[in-house]
């Protein structure tokens, strides 16, 4: 009897081993799915929408940089993550046939300018030095939190710049210039203090491509409208509103993020063919070699949007235990403890008893002595004693 | 005539003690044109406040009133309002006893010139008559208590009162011919604001006049009398800057009120030609051009003496009026001052030549003031060369004005003298022109 009886057990092994392998490797597949959760590294997003440009001309500047806002907004990053630097106020400028709106397409299609837009940095407090310091976080303590780009290392900032650029700079305010030497400064030091995990860069301006050359920090995906040595080109003027109300790069990366949606898993190549030339007149670049992931695997929303991961699943999944949890030492209160009553910290009996009045300033008697016998003589000597008759 | 004086001073009063009440107080207590530097009523509570604490009032830049200011406010400051008016009242009153006195000896004046046959015959027309003469001095009490500016003036408790005031009684004591007293209170007005020093010439010439004394250099009553005069009057002014110098025992009034006055460090805006120009003058011509504008005030005493020797009350208005314009910080009680005595001229009504266009002139400058003051501090559509154009032109008004009486009293000083119909040698009409 011995015989049917460990076939059976080897039978039963086996299924056991089969089933254990097939559990285990169902079960990488949901770890490796678990695993997917962490796979982009962040865990939360920021913007920092930067329009450098001044005057009621650069209308469609303005215009770029609120079509980003509103999709990002949309897409779920919140006004407490967004950075938002307008050199001019377009919507309320006197030339502005249409107060309080900023339009994006002809005949007034699309108010990019809503009414919860919110502008950190408005009209001259767009400098280099303030968005610089944005970057960098080196900020004086009085700034409001609004202000402030509050990122870690496991943010993912998108930044997107527009407005009058050359060979190597951009023009702020018509009176200053940031290099790509600065910009790429700025974002090392970023990088060194762990102010971002993953950094996308966009460029709307001419020769765009020129500001991303410099860039040497990891983890910078960069794109550009229009390569070193060609101009971005505006798009429709609104004859309406007598500028040009978009530049043709940002007009047609709106149109493209229009369609995208917080569960959309469009990912960045799909960008990078955004704005073929026969449409932008100019050829858009972009730079990924210091870009860890490989571009098909970065999702828009990676860097558009704030979205939060989440998978429903029945399976029990085992996640590998953290190290060890913090225990953070408080202090110990080396003060005493014993509670302090109020009149022992206020010197009460110095403030109910009664400062002596100031004396108020009386003339000196001299002078009143003198005035009067002044007096008193110019008066006898008019009407007074006869013989002094003659002077009268 | 004291019912129908009582009666015009009762109802100047009755006004100012309604503004008083009113809203209107606070408002043109602020105005610019009211209150200068020198004369707010702001500056000297703020004097008062800083003594009371301790400290000099003049140590800051605040305060430029005279110590006498200081006393005079000192026991006073709770009933202000009082004292401007009583000081309005009493200036008005020792006008109307003034010109009372000075309709006089007009008068008697007239009558030895029509003895001694120095008029020509047919100029009965520009006789002048009692009859005529008789409502001047209500009228020019009116005139100053009821005259707009001086109500606001009175109403912002400007001190310019005050000085008008001392320059009342001044102008009573010379025409009461007492030498004595007219010395003490032109040293007073002197003492408050430097201006009054040249209403020296015009008291000495009148004086000299009512002890007929002839005004000739080589005469030696006329420098005894002089000397006398300058020397009653430089003794006053001494008494009375030492006398202040005792009442905060420093010296410190002296630059924080005449220098102030005479360089002229503010440049708030008014309604005189000081601020514009030293706002925009380069540092380095400050001094000459400060020197050029003070002595134009000082300028004209002496060919007006000339001029104007027989007529030293004529000379006394047009200096007041030449005062006002061209201090360095007037205001509009100091043009009160001298409009006070326009019904004194009013014979002279038939020679004005620019009647219409100076009252124009002056009513539509007075009205623009505040409508310019307005656009170029609050609305910010106008900028300081609106307000200054309207302070040039309010000055061109005054200073037409000015030269129209003149004009018009030389001119008929010409007539009184040489006959109405004037003809030229080949008998065709001729016309008298200032030149």
């Amino acid at each position: 009897m011995a015989v049917p009886v460990p076939a059976v057990c080897w039978v039963r092994a086996a299924a056991a081993l089969l089933l254990g392998c097939c559990g285990a490797a169902l079960a990488s597949g949901v770890q490796d799915q678990a695993e997917q959760f962490f796979r982009s590294g962040h865990t939360n997003n920021w913007a920092v929408l930067v329009c450098t440009s001044r005057f009621w001309f650069n209308y469609r500047h303005v215009a770029n940089t609120l079509s980003v806002y509103r999709s990002v907004k949309r897409l779920g990053i919140p006004d407490s993550h967004i950075v938002l630097m307008l050199a001019d106020d377009m919507a309320c400028n006197p030339r502005n046939p249409k107060p309080a709106t900023v339009f994006s397409h002809k005949n007034m299609e699309l108010n990019v300018y809503g009414d919860d837009v919110e502008v950190d940095y408005r009209s001259y407090e767009v400098t280099v030095e303030n968005f610089l310091r944005v970057l960098t976080g080196r900020i004086p303590p009085s700034t409001p939190r609004s202000k402030r780009l509050l990122s870690d290392d496991r943010s993912n900032i998108l930044i997107y710049m527009t407005g009058h650029g050359g060979n190597g700079f951009l023009k702020f305010q018509d009176s200053e210039e940031i290099t790509n030497v600065e910009l790429a400064d700025a974002f090392e030091q970023m990088w060194q203090k762990r102010r971002y995990n993953e950094l996308l860069f966009i460029i709307d301006t001419c020769q765009g491509a020129s500001m991303y050359e410099r860039f040497y920090s990891p983890n910078i995906m960069a794109l550009a409208s229009s390569q070193v040595g060609e101009d971005s080109l505006s798009h429709q003027p609104d004859l309406g509103i007598g500028v040009h109300l978009m530049d043709r790069y940002t007009f047609y990366v709106l149109e493209f993020l229009e369609e995208i949606h917080p569960a959309s898993q469009t990912n960045m190549n799909d960008l990078f063919q955004v704005c073929p030339k026969s449409l932008c007149v100019s050829t858009p670049g972009h730079r990924t070699d210091l870009f860890q992931r490989d571009p098909q695997n970065v999702l828009i929303t990676d860097f558009f949007g704030s979205v939060r991961k989440v998978e429903i699943t029945t399976e029990t999944i085992s996640l590998d235990s953290d190290s060890a949890g913090f225990e953070s030492k408080l202090p110990k209160d080396d003060l005493a403890t014993e509670p302090l009553k109020y009149a022992e910290q206020l010197p009460v009996a110095q403030i109910i008893h009664q400062k002596p009045k100031q004396k108020d300033w009386h003339p000196p008697g001299g002078f009143i002595l003198g005035l009067w016998a002044l007096i008193i003589m110019v008066f006898f000597k008019t009407y007074g004693i006869k013989h002094m008759k003659h002077i009268f | 005539m004291a019912a129908p004086l009582v009666l015009v001073v009762l109802v100047a009063v009755t006004i100012r003690a309604a503004l008083y009440r009113s809203s209107l107080a606070a408002f043109i207590s602020e105005r610019v044109e009211v209150s200068s530097p020198l004369n707010a009523w702001k500056r000297v509570v703020e004097g008062l406040a800083l003594l009371d604490l301790g400290v000099s009032p003049y140590s800051g830049a605040v305060f430029h009133e005279t110590p006498l200011i200081i006393y005079l406010f000192h026991f006073l400051v709770e009933y202000a309002e009082l004292v401007f008016m009583i000081t309005d009242v009493l200036t008005a009153v020792a006008l109307y006893l003034a010109i009372q006195d000075f309709n006089k000896v007009v008068f008697k004046k007239q009558k030895l010139l029509i003895e001694l046959d120095k008029y020509a015959p047919d100029v009965a027309e520009l006789i002048r008559t009692p009859m005529e003469m008789h409502y001047i001095p209500l009228k020019v009490a009116l005139f100053y208590l009821l005259n707009p500016y001086t109500v606001m003036s009175c109403v912002a408790k400007s001190t310019c009162a005050i000085n008008n005031a001392v320059i009342a009684f001044f102008i009573l004591a010379t025409i009461k011919g007492s030498a004595f007293l007219s010395a003490v209170f032109l040293a007073l007005a002197t003492f408050q604001s430097l201006y009054p020093l040249t209403l020296f010439a015009p008291a000495l010439l009148y004086l000299l006049q009512r002890q007929f004394i002839p005004i000739k250099l080589k005469s030696k009553s006329f420098w005894l009398y002089t000397t006398q005069y300058a020397a009653l009057y430089l003794c006053s002014l001494v008494v009375i800057v030492c006398l202040s110098f005792f009442l905060l025992n420093s010296w410190d009034f002296i630059p924080s009120v005449y220098g102030f006055i005479l360089s002229v460090p503010d440049l708030t805006p008014n309604i005189g030609l000081f601020w514009y120009f030293f706002a925009e003058m380069f540092e380095h011509f400050s001094l000459f051009f400060v020197c050029v504008f003070q002595i134009n005030v000082f300028f004209y005493t002496i060919p007006l003496a000339i001029k104007l020797k027989e007529h030293p009350v004529f000379f006394m208005f047009v200096q007041i009026a030449i005062i006002s314009i061209f201090k360095s910080y007037p205001t509009v009680g100091d043009v009160a001052l001298y409009m006070a005595f326009l019904p004194v001229w009013n014979h002279l009504y038939r020679f004005l030549r620019n009647i219409f266009i100076l009252s124009c002139v002056l009513i539509v400058c007075s009205v623009l003031f505040p409508v310019l003051w307005h656009l170029w501090i609050y609305a910010g559509s106008a900028n300081s060369n609106f307000y200054y154009a309207i302070t040039l032109t309010f000055n061109i008004g005054q200073i037409l004005l000015v030269s129209d009486y003149f004009y018009a009293f030389l001119r008929r000083e010409y007539y009184l003298t040489h006959g109405l119909h004037l003809t030229r040698q080949d008998g065709t009409e001729a016309m008298l022109v200032l030149k």
